[in-house]
């Protein structure tokens, strides 16, 4: 019990020691979660902007004028237990005509021409899952469900779907590999910052073993040290970030990061002060 | 036997620091390694305490054995060893008080004895009025007796100077080597590494001579120690 107190006694005075030396570590820490944070930022942002779009990504199903509403709402029904079918809408001939009045008010004329007794042809809009979208896997849904009798027409925007979703999985990998690279550097730099401020303490490292101290009580300080300045720094430098949305929020319309990611922000900043803290007492252990 | 080493080398690298050292220091001895800076005094008191292990031979050290011991047993070693380093190591963000308790606080030891044992030792050491003073606020004397007293606080079976008077002027240097001496007295066995033998009067000890890393004439050291 004692031997407990006596490395919570040496957490406490490591934490108190050298005031300076600790902010400029939190300060570097910060700093680099700051870049980090801006990129998770954009990337959150990005991802709600492909999102819209891919969701924006649906199939126009013209069904025959004589189907009447049930049995077009019967095929509605069958299009919806296809897989990666997300939803189906039925549109009746009258929706569709107040539809296309307000999509097109300054066409609304040519329905008029047409006579009282013209009515458009009902149709289902079709929405997809999202990890469903690909070219391949639409051109075969269109295939199937132009197939269905009753069926018309499917139409799913042919010319910019292919566009599209290379554009959007061209992005995706790019904000991926980037992510990656962050990662990387990030953990880099706070794993040599926090080492490096472990080791410029190497005379207490070195004292500790010569008056035989166990390794887990040399080791416990340090690592409690690298959690702090790792939690401590990204948590300022999401700060600093939140700052910097606020500020620019009005300037460009943006959302800030979810829980999860800030979450996740912090917990990459405890692990690589961690590592970091053990890497630097372990070398100076050996 | 508290230290015994059988053939044993040392090196750093490519650079040998000691050869086909045989030694051995029974309990309550005061040695003396001398020889010029470079010959491996300290790479020998590092080979007691085990900070280093040697490339070939055996240290034994109370029981230890270089070849054998385990990492998790390096601190139980080290609790049976003071050790006093030329440069004090003291730890400057802790008062005298904290780091002559230091020892006995790594083992848990309950803090009515690190009071009793630390103010008793402290006055022994005449640094009583000193005990809330930081290190820099210490002359190289005092600072020297503190990193003795953190030595002696866990009573050690054996005590390691290294250079301890190094750093300090003759005066202060003839104190801290006659309280080696009194410590050696009450029964601690002390080896003292220095370059200038001459600081232990003839009589008071066994000179053993590092030359290039190799332990030489030691023999007629001893001789010239007991016919003293």
């Amino acid at each position: 019990m004692s031997l407990v107190k006596s490395a919570l006694r040496e957490i406490s005075l490591n934490l108190h020691s050298r005031p300076g030396a600790r902010l400029v570590t939190l300060l570097m820490v910060a700093l680099a979660f700051i870049v980090f944070n801006t990129f998770l930022i954009i990337s959150w942002n990005l991802q709600g902007i492909m999102d819209r779009e891919e969701n924006l990504v649906g199939m126009e199903v013209f069904l025959y004028r004589g189907i009447s509403q049930a049995e077009g709402r019967l095929i509605g029904d069958h299009i919806s237990s296809m897989q990666d079918v997300k939803s189906v809408y039925f549109v009746s001939p009258q929706e569709a005509e107040a539809l296309f009045r307000a999509d097109l008010p300054g066409r609304a004329d040519l329905l008029d021409v047409m006579g009282t007794d013209f009515r458009l042809p009902a149709s289902l809009q079709i929405v997809f899952e999202t990890e469903a979208i690909s070219q391949g896997r639409i051109s075969e849904l269109s295939r199937q469900i132009g197939a269905i009798a009753g069926v018309e027409d499917a139409v799913y925007g042919e010319d910019y779907l292919p566009g599209l979703l290379k554009t959007v999985t061209t992005i995706r990998r790019l904000v991926i590999l980037l992510g990656i690279v962050l990662v990387s550097s990030i953990s880099l730099v706070v794993f040599y910052t926090v080492r490096l401020s472990v080791v410029r303490r190497s005379l207490t490292v070195d004292i500790m073993r010569t008056v035989g101290a166990p390794w887990w009580f040399i080791r416990i300080p340090f690592v409690v040290e690298g959690i702090f300045m790792g939690v401590t720094g990204s948590a300022g430098g999401l700060a600093l970030a939140a700052i910097l949305s606020k500020v620019l929020s009005s300037a460009v319309t943006h959302r800030f990061m979810p829980m999860s990611w800030i979450t996740l922000v912090i917990l990459l900043g405890a692990v690589t002060g961690t590592v970091g803290a053990l890497a630097g007492s372990y070398e100076k252990e050996r | 036997m508290l230290v015994t080493m059988n053939g044993v080398r040392l090196s750093y690298g490519r650079w040998p620091a000691l050869d086909k050292i045989d030694m051995e220091i029974r309990q309550g001895e005061f040695v003396v390694i001398s020889g010029a800076s470079g010959a491996g005094k300290t790479s020998l008191l590092r080979l007691i305490w085990m900070g280093d292990r040697p490339d070939s031979g055996i240290v034994d050290v109370s029981g230890f054995r270089s070849d054998r011991i385990r990492k998790v047993e390096l601190p139980q070693l080290r609790r049976k060893i003071g050790i006093v380093f030329q440069d004090f190591r003291l730890l400057h963000t802790r008062t005298v008080f904290d780091n002559v308790a230091l020892p006995l606080q790594v083992t848990g030891t309950g803090n009515r004895i690190v009071q009793k044992r630390v103010i008793s030792l402290l006055a022994r050491m005449g640094l009583s009025h000193r005990r809330n003073a930081f290190p820099h606020e210490l002359s190289g004397g005092e600072q020297q007796r503190v990193a003795i007293a953190r030595a002696m606080v866990a009573h050690p079976v054996i005590l390691l100077a290294d250079e301890p008077t190094g750093n300090l002027d003759p005066e202060v240097s003839m104190e801290v080597v006659e309280l080696l001496l009194e410590i050696n007295r009450a029964g601690t066995t002390v080896v003292m590494a220095t370059h200038d033998p001459r600081q232990v009067p003839a009589g008071k000890g066994r000179f053993l001579f590092l030359d290039k890393g190799v332990l030489r004439g030691a023999d007629r050291w001893t001789e010239l120690d007991s016919d003293s």
